[in-house]
């Protein structure tokens, strides 16, 4: 475990706090794509050796997590003309305290799993950050009322479970056919998430999630 | 190439989308019946897949993609002519998202690798997102956001069940590639906790996109604001897809010895999914919303099926066969009846048996089969897991099972009866036409040789992908 992807960590960290106490979606689309980039840069510095597949697949990774997928999302809330979250479900000093909670939470749980298979302690920040991002990508999915917020929490439980699959699974950093064929849902994922939500802007005149409970038994 | 069942509506997708609509049209039948002739090879076995790593020709997935294709060809007689009757803005893109549509089911089907099978199942959700959002009124709109966000954020967890998976293989030193098959064949050496862990997180994102309560919230909506059509591949041939990714981990869990854990969770899963739907059932508004929690009752019937085993998978299998045949039906019926009345609600329905004679003989013949009455398939498959379960001595669970059953037949009879007989006076919007009603006939009546007469292959392909885990006709 090197020094630098320990920084890394440290940033994904950082930028996941800063995500729950924004409140400016501007910032909170800039703020994604910086975890975008920061969590598609870890697996270079936790690999010994480096093959012209891996260094490939992290352009495209950056590519993707870093600039396409948070283009998009910028797109559509410049197109959507709103500029910030009000009335959150549960506020942003609240939110924060429950980031701060959710490190403390996988900080228990990580060290549970590590000593429980005594497996090697050298991914444990590893691991520790993806389930405090994958916990707080469901919390913002939850806690927040625009449409928006709700695919930037969507974005940052992926990034989460990215950073799960870089912690466990060995084998799947070879397949590289099969690491793309998950970005490509995500990215069409985003995209048809973001059309959708231009057609409820232009329907609604909002993107408030409120609006959408006509249909209940 | 067994792929070409993906490839080709792909590639005909493409075109279909840049093509008039009158070519697009034709384009949409021709490509079910290719697919369907190039499965019906697949099932002769001639032939085999061209990417043996990722795809495989296993029994199961067999069943479902002959399923899907089958009812596929005559939802697409049958969407022909209902978009001649209605106003779609997006036409090409209706076309071209049906074609990719199945394309995603059909690598759901072959998927061997548990990440190609998640990024199947994921496409399936992306490109029938469209269809829902076809007409582009505020409710449609709503379903879609809720389909794909929930749909989206469940099969987001299964993906870190694939993870799960592959530590246990970490944990257990076994060196095999991710898939199902060379899993199944080292499943004991696997480290039980991930194996556990893996299964309830694969369980909980497939079991959503499957509609398996509670986490079946998105599929009333989905289909009943999804053009008639669509909500008929949804039920019939989607939620098979999303049964086949909850099926293969069970089988992993009881190649691992681990089944008596994965089948209490699905028994589970099952009936609390069947007496969501008979609470929902029985005081609803909306048909196409019966329908759809008809459609959460049946897949609760084959979750239950698969967790009792033995004889019981079998009637499961059966089951989802039959439940594809006769709700795809019903959904086709539901179209003439949308035309016809111009209003999703059940109170402003009545006297089909006048009005629309034929599609209420399409209508009423599905509710008695989906209710469970011979001569249609689902009696028989009812009574074997029923059958199978009394032979495991699951009292308690079977009993329950029968009072879902009695309760969703008690609500929706009521609702039926209404539409049916009930007092109507207004004019009729849109008048029935043979090309919307000879598709659920035809699809009614496979249910009924197929309770007659199974053919020896598809009887013996039911056995091999049960076999694995422990699933026979011998009790």
């Amino acid at each position: 475990m090197s020094a630098i992807s320990d920084a890394l960590l440290a940033l994904t960290l950082l930028s996941v706090l800063l995500s729950l106490a924004s409140h400016r979606l501007l910032a909170l689309v800039k703020i994604m794509a910086f975890q975008g980039i920061v969590v598609s840069l870890i697996p270079l510095f936790l690999e010994q050796h480096m093959t012209m597949g891996s260094i490939l697949m992290l352009q495209v990774l950056i590519l993707m997590k870093g600039f396409l997928i948070p283009g998009f999302i910028y797109v559509a809330v410049k197109k959507i003309k709103i500029r910030r979250e009000i009335e959150p479900i549960i506020g942003y000093h609240a939110s924060l305290f429950a980031g701060l909670f959710f490190i403390l939470i996988s900080a228990f749980i990580a060290d549970r799993i590590y000593t429980a298979h005594s497996l090697p302690k050298e991914h444990v920040l590893l691991m520790i950050t993806a389930i405090t991002t994958l916990a707080s990508g469901l919390f913002l999915l939850m806690s927040r009322h625009k449409a928006i917020t709700q695919v930037i929490g969507y974005l940052m439980m992926e990034n989460g479970i990215y950073l799960f699959g870089t912690a466990l699974a060995k084998q799947t950093h070879t397949q590289y056919l099969v690491e793309f064929g998950v970005l490509l849902d995500l990215l069409v994922g985003i995209m048809i998430m973001g059309i959708v939500l231009n057609n409820i802007n232009s329907s609604f005149d909002s993107v408030d999630t409120k609006l959408l409970g006509q249909l209940k038994d | 190439m067994l792929e070409f069942t993906c490839l080709i509506p792909l590639f005909t997708g493409i075109i279909a989308m840049f093509l008039p609509v009158k070519f697009g049209r034709g384009i949409l039948v021709v490509t079910a019946i290719l697919h369907l002739q190039i499965t019906v090879l697949a099932w002769m076995g001639k032939i085999t897949p061209g990417l043996p790593q990722y795809f495989s020709a296993s029994p199961e997935g067999l069943l479902v993609l002959l399923v899907a294709s089958f009812i596929f060809l005559f939802i697409s007689i049958y969407a022909v002519s209902y978009m001649s009757e209605t106003e779609i803005t997006s036409e090409p893109i209706y076309i071209g998202c049906t074609l990719f549509f199945l394309s995603s089911m059909s690598m759901v089907a072959l998927a061997d690798h548990l990440v190609v099978l998640w990024i199947a199942i994921e496409a399936t959700t992306l490109m029938s997102a469209p269809l829902i959002f076809l007409h582009r009124s505020k409710s449609a709109l709503e379903a879609t956001w809720k389909y794909v966000l929930i749909c989206s954020v469940g099969i987001a967890l299964a993906l870190l069940g694939c993870f799960f998976i592959v530590l246990s293989m970490d944990i257990g030193n076994v060196e095999v590639p991710i898939t199902f098959s060379a899993l199944g064949a080292v499943a004991t050496q696997l480290d039980p906790i991930w194996l556990k862990a893996g299964f309830i997180f694969l369980v909980i994102g497939y079991g959503t996109k499957m509609g398996l309560a509670p986490m079946h919230t998105w599929l009333p909506d989905a289909h009943s604001e999804a053009p008639s059509p669509a909500s008929a591949l949804l039920s019939g041939a989607l939620l098979n897809c999303a049964f086949l990714g909850v099926y293969r981990s069970h089988r992993l869990m009881y190649q691992a010895g681990l089944g008596d854990f994965s089948s209490n969770i699905l028994i589970g899963l099952g009936l609390l999914s069947m007496l969501i739907a008979a609470i929902f059932i029985f005081n609803q508004t909306g048909y196409k919303r019966m329908l759809a929690y008809s459609s959460v009752e049946n897949m609760g019937i084959i979750a239950f099926g698969v967790g009792i085993g033995g004889l019981a998978t079998y009637g499961a299998m059966l089951h989802l066969i039959h439940h594809s045949l006769i709700k795809s039906s019903l959904f086709l019926s539901s179209g003439n009846i949308l035309l016809g009345y111009g209003s999703k609600l059940i109170s402003k329905t009545g006297n089909m048996a006048r009005l629309f004679p034929k599609t209420f003989i399409a209508f009423f013949a599905g509710f008695a089969g989906i209710s469970g009455f011979p001569p249609f398939g689902i009696f028989v498959s009812e009574l074997l897991i029923i059958m199978g379960a009394f032979q495991q001595g699951r009292i308690i669970s079977v009993s329950i099972f029968i009072l879902a059953l009695i309760l969703i037949f008690a609500g929706a009879s009521r609702l039926v009866m209404k539409m049916s007989f009930g007092a109507w006076n207004n004019e009729i919007l849109i008048d029935e036409k043979m090309a919307r009603v000879l598709p659920s006939y035809a699809l009614l009546l496979t249910s009924i040789i197929l309770c007659v007469w199974l053919p020896d292959s598809l009887y013996q392909t039911i056995l091999s992908a049960i076999a694995t885990i422990g699933g026979t006709v011998h009790g």
